[in-house]
């Protein structure tokens, strides 16, 4: 399932980052990848607020699609 | 000894780089505010060996290959010049993500030593970490340090000083498929599971995520930023800044200081035109400009309370889906808020988008945020015109983002691109603003303000006076519209005509804006001086003779709306690095500025006052053109767009 499906205020294991090359190398150096988690905390003005690791960020509807979890 | 800071953005790297250097160097807390390497000499309380020491603050990384422009030059920097130290800083509040970076800067065979900062935080959330076993495990030297209350700093220095020259060894990563990224970041979570003891966590929802649900919303997350930005625009420039402002331009720069002047020079026998000089050209411009001190340094002091509060890169989220349909994301407000300090820094931070076509039109646009230096503009007029009202720089504001948006629309449509850009932010924890820190940027932007003042605005207000005093010929005049400067005013007055604006002062005080903006203001100091009885900053002053006030607010959009001053136009060409990209946007910005004053006008005086206001009819002409310009430029852009497709 992809990120922008699933629950939210749930942790997630990542299962597989898709899309561009410069998306995914980005996120993996946030902690962003395969076998890491993620937590959904809510959904603001059509961006997504998820933790990685210990931080707060704010992604995009297309980035959220090529983020891909764990059902 | 050359000592170079590196650390993931908002890690606390400016903040360590002003404590140990005493600079004032913007600190804000959201990621993309430094952008270019800064160095500077060690405080003498820092100085601590013999050999004098240069700190380096860098643009942040998250890790050594690049992403963003801003990121390459990190790598760029700590790869090729070489510095004997490298001081990484390593956030507290998130040690794992930083610790990405740290392995990678210790492949670099440059001595590291680890900074692990904002320990005030790692105490507040009950975390414990073992410096020992980190040492350890990275090979390399841990200090713990609070950057904002310099715990630990001598320390730092101490440790950084006798690292010089010792051979750093670099981890090593057994990649079993050629990755060795995976591996690092594997490594990274054995390491923390020994060294870090995590009692808080992070996943659940905090204050910050309650304050997001609502400063953020759907609905309410822009009227929330309006009123924000509102009330700050409203105290700077008719509240609290207003009132100061108001006391210096009225009374201690016009009576206090030139009556004094005035006198002096009387009573000792000057020469009558060397008493003007000093008196109406230099004191009076730059007095004009210089009243307005008060409301610069409130408003920069309101603006550094919030973007220290972690507030801005929230209105980068609720904007991101209003410029995603004008082809640019949430990354682009980032400039235009550092912009609505000075354009200059604000083109600059336009670094960090990575999408080539949205950097550009980021670029283009930013200028369009009324700047510091416009302030006193705003405020001339707002004074002169719209006297015990608070309606004039908010609705300023409200007209930038208006433009903004209608510019980019206009903008994708007259040019060609594919938009592949994607939105990422993070979202630091609020946290209460540091006065201290809003004091000091307030005072370092007041520094400034008197510096361009007393420089480059004092010698053009010199030269404008003689300009307008002597005529060609290099003799003293007594009527102002046949001198040098009303001459040259005249060249460019013809294309006011139909933005309804008549007078060669009016182009004289455009032309002199380019060079600073202040000098609209001093400019009109200088000219009134000498031609009016009546004071310049006071309702119904001496600029009423030229304006009603619907073509003087024309004006003030004018003014604000065509390109920036040279130092910003500079910085566009820098950044645009694309002379054709460059010039499309001078002209771009040209043409904004002109229809909207031509529309204010003509529109407004319809409206307002029930008739048609002076260059109607050459106005409609100009308008005509502009429409046939524009469409046949949208045609050419599509028909591009459709060979485009074709060829793919
Ligand atoms: N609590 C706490 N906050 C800090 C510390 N050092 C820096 N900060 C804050 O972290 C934010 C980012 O600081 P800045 O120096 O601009 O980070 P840079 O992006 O790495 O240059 C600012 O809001 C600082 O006030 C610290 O030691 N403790
Ligand atoms: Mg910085």
């Amino acid at each position: 399932m992809s990120l922008n499906k699933a629950k939210i205020g749930q942790t997630f294991t990542i299962v597989k980052i898709e899309g561009h090359e410069k998306i995914r190398k980005f996120l993996f150096t946030l902690g962003c990848f395969e076998g890491e988690n993620i937590t959904i905390i809510s959904k603001l003005a059509g961006n997504y607020i998820v933790n990685i690791k210990d931080s707060r960020y704010a992604i995009d509807e297309a980035m959220a699609k090529s983020i891909r979890l764990a059902a | 000894m050359k000592i170079a800071l590196a650390g993931n953005p908002n890690s606390g790297k400016t903040t360590l780089f002003n404590a140990l250097t005493g600079k004032t160097e913007y600190v804000g807390n959201w990621a993309g505010v430094t952008v270019e390497m800064k160095v500077a000499a060690i405080k003498n309380k820092y100085q601590i060996v013999d050999e004098p020491i240069d700190i380096v603050d860098l643009p942040g990384a998250y890790s050594i290959s690049p992403f963003t422009g801003e990121e390459a030059i990190t790598s760029d920097f700590v790869l090729e010049a070489k510095p004997d130290v490298i001081i990484n800083i390593v956030d507290g509040a998130n040690i794992s993500r930083s610790l990405f970076f740290t392995t990678q800067l210790l492949e670099l065979g440059i001595p590291v030593v680890v900074a692990l900062n904002k320990a005030d935080i790692i105490t507040k959330r009950g975390d414990v970490v073992n410096g020992h076993e980190l040492e350890k495990a990275l090979g390399c030297k841990v200090v713990t340090i609070t950057a904002t209350t310099e715990n630990g700093l001598k320390e730092l220095v101490k440790t950084a000083s006798s690292s010089v020259g010792a051979k750093q060894e670099p981890l090593n990563f057994i990649d079993l498929d050629g990755n060795n990224d995976v591996a690092r970041q594997t490594w990274i979570n054995t390491i923390l599971e020994k060294s870090l003891n995590k009692k808080h966590n992070a996943s659940r929802v905090n204050l910050s995520d309650r304050i997001d649900m609502v400063v953020a919303h759907k609905w309410f997350g822009l009227p929330i930023f309006f009123l924000i930005m509102w009330g700050v625009y409203a105290f700077s420039i008719e509240g609290l800044g207003g009132f100061l402002s108001g006391y210096l331009n009225d009374v201690v720069f016009g009576e206090v200081i030139p009556d004094a002047l005035n006198g002096f020079f009387e009573g000792v026998g000057v020469n009558p035109l060397m008493q003007a000089l000093i008196v109406d050209g230099a004191v009076g411009g730059v007095g004009a400009v210089i009243g307005f001190l008060p409301l610069i340094m409130v408003l920069f002091f309101c603006l550094s309370l919030l973007e220290d509060s972690g507030y801005m890169s929230r209105v980068a989220v609720i904007m991101d889906r209003y410029f995603k349909k004008i082809g640019l994301s949430g990354k682009s407000i980032i400039p235009m808020i550092v912009g609505s300090g000075c354009a200059i820094p604000g083109v600059m931070a336009t670094r960090t988008i990575e999408n080539e076509n949205e950097k550009r039109m980021t670029t283009i646009l930013t200028p369009f945020v009324p700047c510091g230096a416009k302030l006193p503009i705003i405020a001339l007029f707002s004074v002169v015109f719209f006297p015990n009202t608070s309606w004039v720089g908010p609705s300023i504001y409200i007209i930038a983002i208006g433009v903004i948006i209608i510019s980019g629309l206009l903008l994708k449509k007259l040019f060609v691109w594919d938009n592949t850009s994607f939105f990422i932010m993070e979202l630091p924890e609020y946290k209460m603003p540091s006065i201290k820190n809003a004091i000091i940027q307030m005072f370092d932007k007041a520094k400034g303000f008197i510096y361009k003042a007393t420089t480059i605005i004092l010698v053009m207000n010199t030269l404008v006076w003689f300009m307008q005093a002597f005529n060609w010929k290099l003799q003293a005049t007594e009527i102002q519209s046949e001198s040098i400067l009303a001459s040259v005013g005249s060249v460019i007055a013809p294309l006011l005509i139909p933005l309804g604006f008549v007078g060669w002062q009016l182009a004289a005080a455009s032309i002199t804006g380019f060079i600073a903006k202040e000098n609209v203001v001093a400019t009109f100091a200088v000219l009134f001086a000498m031609a009016s009885e009546e004071a310049l900053h006071v309702p119904g002053g001496a600029l009423s003779q030229m304006f009603t006030p619907v073509t003087a607010y024309a004006f003030l959009a004018f003014n604000l709306f065509t390109p920036p001053c040279f130092a910003a136009i500079g910085a566009m060409n820098a950044e645009m690095d694309s002379k054709k990209w460059f010039f499309r946007g001078l002209a771009f910005q040209l043409s904004v500025g002109y229809i909207l004053a031509l529309l204010i006008t003509h529109i407004g005086t319809l409206v307002i006052y029930g008739e048609t206001a002076v260059g109607f009819v050459p106005a409609i002409f100009v308008l005509l053109a502009y429409a046939v310009g524009v469409t046949f430029l949208i045609k050419r852009a599509n028909h591009s767009k459709t060979t485009l497709v074709a060829t793919e």
